[in-house]
């Protein structure tokens, strides 16, 4: 991808980005945005989620922090890795 | 490109994260055996695991999107924080500034054209309309500067490439969310 778009980008183009970022964010967000998505809006959405998405990053490693400080070595990690490459 | 959806993405960031939990608990439970440096604390383990998700979630993505040389580059340097925008305070100054704006528009015209007349009602609201083309184009550059940076890299690019990355990094946020719930509960249980 280029890192400096200059010229013409085509309303499709744009109208495409706009609706792959709206169907991204959460579903609520989506209903409101139906009829009137102003730029403005979509950005303050996308801030948001993008806000909320890190704080769950946030929220999920230190629960993985408490739960790890009660693990050991040998059993529980074969069968972690097991279970997810299911 | 490697959309998050693809096996390959998420079975590399799986690998990715695994690898780096182990290499986190084979030293907190070296360390702690050996009797030498005191175990990880809390918090210096949830930041390692936060830390080796990103990289997990960066090295997968691989190339085609700005972001995860961005979060690579971020994490080499010691004090490596995901920037908090303080929007909310900017926002409602911005709001109160924006209404400010409207009411006096409005004002001035109504005060000097007697406050009166028809005629005088739509070029009002034109004058509305202006000032809320405006205020709306405002808005969004204000909102633009508040997205470049959650968006690690952001800064750099224009408004179009950052809508590419911003659907890009979101798409992946999701993974990364994903799996780090999954090894949680794979963890809680066994």
């Amino acid at each position: 991808m280029s890192s400096g778009r200059r010229g013409r980008i085509s309303d499709d183009e744009i109208n495409e980005l706009i609706s792959k970022l709206q169907a991204l964010l959460p579903e609520s967000s989506r209903r409101r945005n139906a009829s009137r998505s102003s730029a403005s809006k979509l950005l303050k959405e996308t801030c948001a989620y993008i806000k909320s998405l890190h704080q769950e990053v946030d929220d999920l490693s230190e629960r993985l922090s408490g739960l790890m400080s009660t693990m050991d070595n040998d059993s529980p990690q074969a069968e972690i890795i097991r279970s997810l490459l299911r | 490109m490697r959309g998050p959806n693809t096996k390959a993405f998420q079975q590399g960031f799986l690998k990715n994260m695994i690898l780096s939990l182990q290499a986190c608990s084979e030293f907190c439970i070296s360390s702690s055996a050996s009797g030498g440096a005191a175990m990880m604390s809390l918090q210096q383990r949830k930041y390692a695991i936060k830390s080796s998700a990103d990289i997990a979630m960066a090295t997968a993505r691989g190339r085609g999107a700005r972001w995860p040389q961005a979060v690579l580059a971020s994490s080499s340097s010691p004090s490596r924080r995901l920037s908090k925008p303080s929007s909310s305070p900017g926002k409602k100054k911005n709001t109160r500034v924006c209404k400010k704006i409207v009411r006096r528009c409005l004002h001035t015209w109504r005060r000097s054209r007697g406050g009166t007349g028809g005629a005088s009602s739509l070029a009002r609201t034109r004058t509305a309309m202006i000032c809320s083309r405006e205020i709306a184009r405002r808005l969004v550059r204000k909102r633009t500067k508040v997205l470049r940076k959650m968006i690690p890299g952001g800064e750099l690019l224009d408004e179009i490439s950052l809508l590419h990355e911003a659907v890009d990094y979101v798409a992946h946020l999701h993974a990364q969310v994903d799996v780090l719930r999954r090894i949680s509960n794979a963890v809680q249980r066994g």
